[in-house]
């Protein structure tokens, strides 16, 4: 015999792994991914330090000068106020202008310029860290409307049986239970530590998987906070709230929104106990403040010198003069945060999250010893996810992602398309041909037809889009003549620019009328901040399928790799230059932001100074 | 001697005792979640143990053909109480005699319509269920951990002077085979 042949004798197919094989490599992937991580978050703090510094210069200035009309500060104070600025000098020299300085005068010009806006950061960092390590999790339980299951109903029982053995199983105490009655399948380990872990199901999710299923994704939940995921979770969100907090203090002192969030967050952090109002601050509290560090939004400041919506005085221009340089820290900020966050920081985070969820899916199947039942529950949930009712902003803890659905999925916006065009098919009699319960993607399609064909001039169709006209706007609860006139979109299709006029006008109204819903949407938008957070399917099913699993899994022929590097040689370059290109916009900003600020203070300074001789 | 010759073997004693120390404590640690993973399984039999009767007692109304199943049940079930107190292996071979009367009683009870349906019945043997589940996951723990305890004392330095030390490999607990293979299930 051929000794090629006889000298690899392998067990089982070729790319087998074992679970415990699994578990290392992903462990260690967490070792590597951890590293990045913190050294992401290390370079994203250089520039935002470089910004908020000489804010927070700006502001002791200020203070100085003003408690000194009262009381005169001792001229040693300013002494070292001087000798503080020289030596930040030193530092923007270098930088900008490549002036050499001696070592020692650097490193210290370095630390005036990082070392504050640092210091501020962190505080704020280990603030976030307290309040809601201290917060715990019952509030968001109640945010959830979490009730425990009840023991004499088979189903919920065989759920807190299960989550026993799991635990059992990996030797843990059991974590605590909690139900949600929501028809989306999705379940979630959270808490901010083991000891206060708790899992959150829903009930749709039980209805839909068998015993072993159930026990599959129970034992992923279990070995994940078994692993202590939950505190890397905890960490991970404490770094993106540290990040929208940052932006929601900056932005305090001009605009009422981002005072309303710290007030929410203050409040909570003063009062916050067990009871469902501020339960409900604690998920708007931290939903805001991760829609916050989504970055490039229009802001309180922005607002603040957004001279175009309101009318121009005088006044006006003094006070966005006098705050001008702000504006510009601001930009650095949102900026530097938004770029930053989203190359390296998410990346690097969503990936480790994404590691530990390989590593619990393999811990999984070491304690059920089945890793059928594991993916057939993926596969089923990752089939029939929907949003989780007031759980957006934990949406990285749950089991598969829930915001998994495009926006187009809104099940209540859906129902209400459809009603109305059901309910205009009943007055209209119209086009009585097309069935009136239809899903929503026909509805949709049919209703566009309609309209094109209206629009084409086929009376049958006009009829049918006024009926539905009619019916939109009793849905509203508005008058027919508010809602835009068919002939109208018409018209302004062929450039009638009264019509146009109208349009907008319309859609004026209708967003004046929409304030209150913005709230919710912020929330559920905050969500998508979590979407690379989960590994795909397919992947982790892979995973599954080499420690034993039977999945059938489709192929694409690799053709997608094709693809993927086909665009990668074209649009690498491309990439980098803009990629290059925004750092260099970020350094400009910044640079920007310190040398205005700069001036500004010496201009508020004399100004003081003026001020306080005559 | 000189100094600095003292000094590297006063450094290299102090590396191996704070070495020994280490090994020492792991081996002590592996000994406690051993024993921890056996008062786990223990809850989890003593729990099976209070549950039969009750089965038995719900049962007993719809199953009167079935004495000879029961008997055996409420034997084993005696049998597996009075070796609480024996060793490993004995506790093992009356534990798995008893999972074998009992997936024989839930066979047999698949032939009985009326008896699935009452509700209480079903919430019985969901709980029975459960809690032969959590024997066999106990047991997954508790033998992943005496693996886990065996191989740090048989691996190289540690066998050395993990005898000495007091430490002994510790059993598993196996189930017995034969028992399992006597289950019949008529479909």
């Amino acid at each position: 015999m051929n000794a090629n042949t006889t000298a690899a004798p392998m067990i089982g197919p070729r790319d087998r792994e074992s679970f415990f094989e699994a578990q290392r490599r992903n462990r260690h992937a967490t070792w590597r991914l951890s590293a990045v991580s913190v050294l992401a978050t290390v370079v994203m703090g250089i520039p935002l330090a470089l910004t908020i510094t000489p804010l927070l210069y700006a502001a002791a200035l200020i203070i100085a000068d003003i408690v000194s009309i009262w009381a005169p500060l001792p001229s040693s104070f300013w002494q070292h106020a001087n000798e503080i600025a020289r030596y930040g000098m030193v530092a923007i020299g270098w930088l900008t202008q490549g002036k050499t300085a001696n070592p020692q005068a650097l490193v210290i010009g370095a630390a005036v310029l990082l070392l504050p806006g640092a210091i501020l950061s962190l505080g704020l960092w280990l603030g976030v860290n307290a309040l809601f390590r201290r917060a715990g999790v019952g509030g968001a339980l109640l945010a959830l409307k979490a009730r425990e299951p009840n023991q004499s109903e088979l189903k919920e029982l065989q759920l807190a049986d299960v989550v026993q053995e799991m635990a059992i199983a990996a030797g843990l105490p059991a974590p605590k239970i909690m139900l949600i009655d929501t028809p989306a399948a999705n379940a979630a380990a959270i808490g901010t530590s083991p000891n206060d872990a708790q899992i959150v199901i829903s009930r749709g999710m039980l209805e839909q998987l068998n015993r072993d299923e159930l026990e599959g994704a129970l034992a992923h939940l279990v070995a994940s906070i078994g692993n202590g995921d939950l505190r890397i979770a905890f960490r991970v969100t404490s770094v993106f709230e540290t990040c929208g907090l940052l932006v929601a203090v900056i932005n305090a002192p001009f605009g009422r929104r981002s005072r309303g969030t710290l007030w929410r967050i203050v409040r909570y952090g003063l009062f916050g106990k067990k009871d469902s109002e501020t339960s409900a601050q604690e998920a708007a509290a931290v939903a805001a403040l991760l829609t916050r560090s989504a970055g490039l939004e229009t802001d309180d400041i922005d607002n603040f010198f957004d001279t175009t919506s309101r009318k121009k005085s005088v006044l006006r221009s003094i006070r966005n003069f006098l705050f001008f340089p702000i504006f510009f820290t601001n930009m650095a900020i949102k900026l530097s945060l938004w770029f930053f966050s989203l190359s390296i920081l998410e990346p690097s985070m969503a990936l480790l999250w994404r590691k530990r969820k390989y590593l619990a899916d393999a811990c999984a199947v070491q304690l059920t010893r089945n890793p059928d039942g594991l993916a057939e529950a993926l596969r089923k949930l990752n089939s029939d996810r929907g949003p989780i009712p007031g759980g957006a902003w934990a949406s990285h803890l749950f089991l598969v992602s829930p915001a998994g659905g495009d926006r187009v999925n809104n099940p209540k916006a859906n129902g209400a398309q459809q009603q109305m065009w059901a309910a205009s098919e009943a007055s209209g009699k119209s086009n009585s041909s097309t069935p009136a319960s239809a899903d929503l993607p026909s509805v949709m399609k049919q209703i566009s037809a309609t309209g094109s064909a209206a629009m084409a001039g086929d009376a049958n169709a006009m009829a049918r889009m006024m009926a539905f006209r009619q019916a939109a706007a009793t849905a509203l609860g508005k008058s027919v003549d508010e809602m835009p006139n068919l002939t109208d979109i018409a018209a302004a299709q062929h450039g009638d620019k009264a019509a146009l006029q109208r349009l907008a006008e319309f859609g004026n109204k209708t967003k004046a009328n929409q304030p209150a819903a913005s709230d919710s949407q912020e929330s559920a938008e905050s969500s998508s901040n979590f979407a690379g957070f989960f590994p795909s399917l397919k992947r982790r099913l892979k995973r599954l399928d080499r420690m034993g699993a039977h999945v059938e899994l489709e192929s694409d022929g690799g053709k997608s790799w094709i693809v993927i590097a086909v665009l990668a040689v074209f649009l690498g370059p491309f990439a980098l230059v803009a990629l290059a290109l925004l750092l260099l916009l970020i350094a400009i900003m910044v640079l920007a932001s310190l040398a205005f600020l700069m001036v500004w203070m010496a201009f508020i300074h004399e100004l003081f100074v003026v001020l306080l001789h005559h | 001697m000189s100094t600095t010759t003292l000094i590297v073997i006063g450094l290299v004693a102090a590396a191996l005792l704070i070495w020994f120390i280490a090994v020492f404590n792991s081996l002590v640690a592996l000994r406690v979640r051993v024993q921890n993973a056996w008062a786990d399984i223990e809850v989890q039999l003593k729990r099976r143990h209070d549950l039969i009767p009750n089965l038995v007692g719900a049962v007993q109304g719809y199953m009167t053909h079935e004495r000879s199943t029961l008997e055996a049940v409420t034997e084993a079930r005696t049998k597996a109480v009075a070796s609480s107190s024996g060793t490993v292996a004995d506790r093992a071979q009356a534990e798995s005699a008893l999972s074998g009367a009992l997936s024989n009683l839930f066979a047999v009870a698949e032939q009985y319509p009326q008896l699935r349906a009452v509700e209480s019945v079903q919430l019985l043997q969901e709980q029975l269920t459960s809690t032969e589940n959590r024997i066999a996951f106990a047991r997954q723990f508790y033998n992943d951990e005496v693996m886990k305890f065996n191989t740090a004392q048989a691996t190289f330095p540690r066998n050395l002077f993990a005898g000495v030390l007091g430490f002994s490999s510790a059993t598993m607990f196996a189930t017995e085979e034969p028992e399992r293979a006597n289950v019949q299930i008529k479909i």
